[in-house]
């Protein structure tokens, strides 16, 4: 499926990474399916790579920074012009 | 807004919107909150927008566009981006748009829908690993599954959506790899006594034979009999592994799509303790209702595949008689008018039933599905594997709430939704006993997470938060 041309388009910037994608979609799903970095989390207890799974809400493996604002279940945010979106790191408290 | 109402709706799906569409026709005053942006759900997503339309065949568009429509003319008001974290009978706790809110309501229709069997394997968090049905919001946003849109893609499971989600791709020009298999035969023969009520409903038949040729024209290698499936690679998806007959398999891949069917999404109701029943063919828990969605608690209601998984046309028809039975339950309309809102939608309800019947055998899960290796990550919050669950049986536990006491599974963010149902089938394995007797995690409130923050100010507000 190709964007139709008449869909209006917001730019949000990924870890300082400008993406145009489409208005109305989720944060999760303009990540994975415009920047596609692999992980979008460290996951705080085993410190692995995470990356969206589910994208509807129920998984929580898509806990991005949202406009500076830590553990944003991404899938559920809507984009904005403008936004801020950077991966969520481990907690500095936690060594592994 | 009103915080005060005759009935608010949770969740704007085809359930959701159907019920606060009829319920206004009956005239109540009808609240609708929902977690997302817009309305639609998971099967209309984004239907307001060309790019959630251009995902859908002509009949469902048309369907998804005159239900969002009528709902926006209905006069019922909407709150979205509103997550609800608490409920007891004629009040909802929930964050609207950030901010705590405490809503109240004379009956209360609950409407969350279904979701992905969540079926762990060795690998399954490895990015590059996802949900069909993720797959699918993915590519309904216009987005590709990697950064070459011609990397390898392989598809594994069972069930309509992994159809779907074909298609889809195959739309999109996406290189399918494989097809693996993991169905059970001697589950599917059993649909096939039941095929030709399927006659009772040709265009959805037609819908999904439709479906299956595209996916036949698009050559996809299908390999049938799988077990065992491993995504392997380092920090990210490399290769996928499977067994068959025996022997072990090896597939290149940038992109694993696992999807074993779609189960109910139980936790509102469990937390109400209200009672569920186990289906034993399509291995999933759900709730007992009556033929209009009323639960064991007064003024209190479900609509949708969250009742039982029947699909979107079947969760509007739910919707609607749900919507009748609030304003009946709340005297607004008689009993006869009641029955007489009801007679068409139960009507088409029961026809459906009948004629998708075969759809229950036809993608059964394998009852093996859950056999999987010790190292297996079970729960991705609390990183428990199967073996570990296996260790706290050998040790006595016999329910899955012991488990989970001895081993944290269930205990993270998601709070059980991706790990219970396996927790579960193994726990209930290695008792050598049915999954109706290992019992199924206990929910508690609040059902989402929510900031203390958020918590507090809704129960002591400051001054000048008062509502």
């Amino acid at each position: 499926m190709s964007t139709p041309l008449t869909t209006t388009t917001v730019r949000i910037l990924f870890e300082g990474q400008e993406l145009e994608v489409p208005a109305g979609i989720s944060v999760a799903a303009a990540v994975a399916g415009y920047a596609h970095p692999g992980h979008t989390c460290k996951h705080p207890v085993d410190g692995s790579g995470r990356a969206p799974f589910c994208f509807m809400g129920v998984c929580f493996e898509c806990l991005m920074e949202i406009n500076g604002l830590p553990d944003v279940q991404s899938c559920l945010v809507t984009v904005e012009e403008g936004m801020q979106v950077r991966r969520q790191p481990l907690p500095e408290s936690i060594k592994l | 807004m009103n915080r005060r109402t005759d009935l608010l709706v949770i969740g704007a799906g085809p359930a959701g919107l159907a019920a606060a569409v009829s319920a206004r026709d009956c005239g109540l005053e009808v609240t609708l909150i929902d977690e997302q942006a817009a309305p639609g759900g998971q099967l209309f997503r984004n239907i307001e927008s060309p790019l959630g339309q251009q995902a859908l065949q002509a009949r469902e568009r048309a369907q998804g566009m005159e239900l969002v429509r009528a709902f926006r003319a209905s006069g019922a008001a909407y709150c979205p981006k509103t997550t609800i974290w608490g409920l007891e009978p004629g009040r909802v706790s929930c964050t609207l748009e950030g901010v705590p809110a405490t809503l109240e309501a004379s009956a209360i229709i609950v409407a969350p829908g279904a979701m992905e069997r969540p079926v762990p394997f060795p690998g399954w968090t490895l990015p590059g690993v996802m949900g069909a049905g993720g797959a699918d919001i993915l590519l309904r946003s216009g987005g590709t599954l990697d950064k070459d849109p011609a990397a390898p893609v392989v598809l594994a499971g069972n069930g309509p959506l992994l159809l779907l989600l074909a298609g889809h791709l195959l739309q999109a020009g996406v290189k399918i790899v494989a097809w693996l298999d993991t169905g059970c035969w001697s589950q599917r023969l059993r649909a096939l006594p039941l095929m030709p009520a399927a006659a009772l409903d040709p265009a959805y038949l037609n819908k999904g034979v439709k479906m299956a040729l595209q996916v036949l024209k698009g050559k996809i290698p299908l390999i049938r009999g799988v077990s065992d499936i491993r995504a392997l690679g380092e920090g990210q998806l490399e290769q996928v592994s499977y067994r068959k007959r025996g022997k072990r398999y090896l597939l290149g891949a940038a992109t694993l799509l696992r999807h074993e069917g779609i189960i109910p999404r139980t936790h509102i109701l469990n937390s109400l303790r209200i009672e569920h029943h186990w289906d034993r063919v399509q291995r999933y828990w759900y709730p007992l209702l009556d033929q209009d969605g009323a639960t064991s608690i007064a003024g209190l209601f479900l609509a949708g595949d969250a009742g039982y998984v029947h699909g979107g046309d079947a969760s509007q028809l739910k919707g609607s008689m749900s919507g009748v039975a609030a304003a009946r339950y709340l005297g607004v309309i008689s009993k006869e008018e009641a029955a007489d809102r009801s007679a068409a939608p139960r009507k088409q309800l029961q026809t459906m039933r009948i004629s998708r019947g075969y759809l229950r055998h036809l993608f059964a899960p394998h009852p093996q599905l859950f056999k999987v290796p010790d190292e297996t990550m079970v729960c991705r919050c609390e990183c428990v594997t199967a073996g570990e669950i296996r260790k706290a049986v050998a040790e006595g536990c016999t329910e899955v709430n012991e488990v989970k006491l001895f081993s944290r599974c269930g205990m993270g963010p998601c709070q059980g939704r991706m790990c219970g149902p396996a927790l579960a089938e193994i726990t209930a394995a290695a008792c050598s006993t049915g999954v109706e007797s290992v019992g199924s995690l206990r929910i508690r409130q609040p059902f989402r997470p929510v900031s203390l923050e958020n918590y507090c100010d809704l129960h002591h507000p400051l001054p000048d938060q008062q509502p």
